[in-house]
């Protein structure tokens, strides 16, 4: 062997001088001095973040207690196989009790008078009957710029996309409706709505004047959505202090 | 020097100083032969570790901490709607796999074969009647879940940092259901599957740019066929399935590594 192996060691490597790799595992640190670009940087905020939490553990003024909340075994693995149970019964009973029936079987030749899709599609259903308020532009002669089908299906996606967009809308640490009275009544708004959208959907079973019906659709959402304004924004006042005085003495709002 | 192997942790010995009973000494000898051979140690211990974290005791919760006088919060009992959306989902999943021995998708025949499987599973199949209603309302009760689901997040104010994501992934879900229960409502092929689906091929063709073609993927065609039902019935019991699935796993994954928010 050329290279000066201390004798006294036992020799592990069968005499081969193969030696297996130390299986000691790189800290973030020695793999970051191996990388460079892209690698480098996302172990430099690995450790970054690392670095972070530990301050935030050291900092945290997070008090543990002797009996801490209920034992997930049995009291919690308990109440939720109960009240499972009695959601799965509850499907079982809807089930016996309300079979669907079925109708007359496709006939290309006759369209039926009422075409409906299941009840919670109603709302995007509704959204098609817009032509109404498809706008006609005057540049164009009083033409409307899309098709009134078009302008439904768009609806439908102005629908989606503007309720995937809340959480980027609406930040902060607040939670409970009296302390954004706005977006409270922005939410109510919008279920009724869902709910007003979906009757002007199946607007030939409604015995209602179908302008009227039209108007109310847009209407009460609104009228829903500043009443839960006002209400809230009454209730806010003395809620607050109380929700002040114990929580934001301690978690200040971001 | 003796040929004899030295024992650093010399078992026997320690098992002659420790003074056993019968009992006691069978035992550790039999343990001792095992972990030489098995390191069930190991998995002793990991055992060990498990009923320990099963017994944890749950932190001291926000409500407690903050002194906020642990006072019943009115809307605990809507968090549960999460929790019966992924049951009627269940529920949904393993009576449509029943159902799914019996039903088949053909528009051949007259009526077509489509609707008089599902004849035959309502007046002739044992529980057949039930298992169809089952589907349909756990269906149904899947979807006001998921809808009240989303409104308890909303109005908790559950969806802000850092939850943001699970609230798109959320509209992902609501939609992709509301598809689930738009495909199935085509399968039995009566009056009502057959416009509905008129209705979808109509919206899809309304698209611009791309109406033509989304008609063609979606529907097969820009007329029912057989290959619009087809594409229905593939759509609900295979590519929605797998892709739901997924996404709630997920989606669960998610309220798991970030916990419940909350109410203050
Ligand atoms: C297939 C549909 C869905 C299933 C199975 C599902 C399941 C769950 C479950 C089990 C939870 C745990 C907390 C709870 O039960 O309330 C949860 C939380 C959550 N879900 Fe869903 N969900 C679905 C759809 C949605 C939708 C439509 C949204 C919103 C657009 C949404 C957004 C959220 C958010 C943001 C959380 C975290 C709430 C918190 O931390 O308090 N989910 N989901």
């Amino acid at each position: 062997m050329t290279d000066n192996n201390d004798n006294t060691t036992a020799e592990t490597d069968g005499g081969t001088g193969i030696v297996a790799p130390d299986d000691e595992t790189p800290t973030w640190s020695e793999r970051k001095a191996r990388k460079t670009g892209l690698s480098r940087l996302t172990y430099e905020y690995f450790e970054r973040s690392r670095r972070e939490d530990q301050d935030l553990r050291t900092e945290s003024d997070y008090v543990e207690r002797d009996v801490l909340g209920f034992p997930t075994w049995p009291h919690e693995t308990v109440r939720n196989l109960s009240i499972a149970s009695f959601f799965v019964g509850m499907i079982f009973f809807l089930s016996a009790t309300l079979p669907p029936h079925i109708g007359p079987p496709a006939n290309p030749s006759s369209t039926p008078a009422i075409i409906l899709p299941d009840w919670y599609l109603y709302w995007s259903f509704g959204l098609l009957k817009l032509s109404p308020v498809n706008p006609e532009l005057s540049i164009l002669g009083g033409q409307k710029l899309m098709a009134d089908r078009t302008y439904g299906v768009l609806a439908n996606v102005v629908v989606v996309g503007f309720i995937a967009m809340v959480p980027f809308l609406n930040k902060g640490s607040a939670r409970r409706p009296v302390e954004q009275p706005f977006w409270a009544a922005v939410g109510v708004g919008g279920v009724v709505f869902a709910f007003t959208i979906s009757v002007l959907a199946v607007q030939n079973l409604v015995p209602m004047n179908i302008d009227l019906l039209f108007d109310l659709t847009f209407l009460l959402p609104i009228v829903a959505g500043i009443v839960t304004y006002a209400v809230l924004k009454t209730m806010r006042e003395g809620y607050m202090y109380d929700l002040n005085r114990r929580y934001y003495r301690l978690r200040p709002p971001r | 020097m003796s040929l004899e192997r030295k024992d650093d942790y010399d078992h026997n010995a320690w098992l002659q100083e420790k003074d056993l009973s019968p009992v006691e000494t069978t035992f550790l000898t039999a343990l001792i032969w095992m972990d030489k051979r098995l390191r069930i140690v190991d998995y002793l211990e990991i055992l060990e570790s498990l009923y320990y974290r099963v017994n944890l005791q749950m932190p001291k919760s926000h409500t407690e901490q903050y002194n906020l006088d642990n006072k019943f919060w009115y809307w605990y009992p809507l968090y549960t709607l999460g929790l019966f959306s992924t049951l009627s989902y269940i529920v949904a999943a393993v009576s449509g796999a029943l159902l799914g021995f019996y039903y088949s998708p053909a528009t051949t025949g007259d009526p077509t074969t489509a609707y008089t499987q599902i004849e035959f599973i309502m007046t002739e199949l044992q529980f057949g009647f039930f298992l169809r209603s089952l589907h349909r309302w756990s269906a149904q009760v899947m979807v006001a879940a998921v809808f009240l689901h989303m409104l308890r997040v909303y109005f908790t104010g559950s969806y802000k940092e850092p939850r943001e994501l699970n609230w798109i992934l959320g509209i992902i879900l609501i939609s992709l259901t509301m598809g689930f229960g738009y495909t199935g409502y085509l399968l039995p092929w009566d009056q009502l599957a057959f416009w509905a689906g008129q209705i979808g091929v109509e919206m899809a063709l309304s698209v611009p740019l791309i109406g033509e073609w989304a008609a063609q993927l979606v529907f097969g065609g820009f007329t029912l066929s057989q290959a619009t039902l087809q594409r229905m019935y593939i759509l609900h019991v295979f590519l929605l399935p797998f892709i739901v699935t997924t996404l709630i796993a997920i989606h669960i994954g998610i309220v798991w590594v970030q916990g419940i928010a909350e109410p203050h």
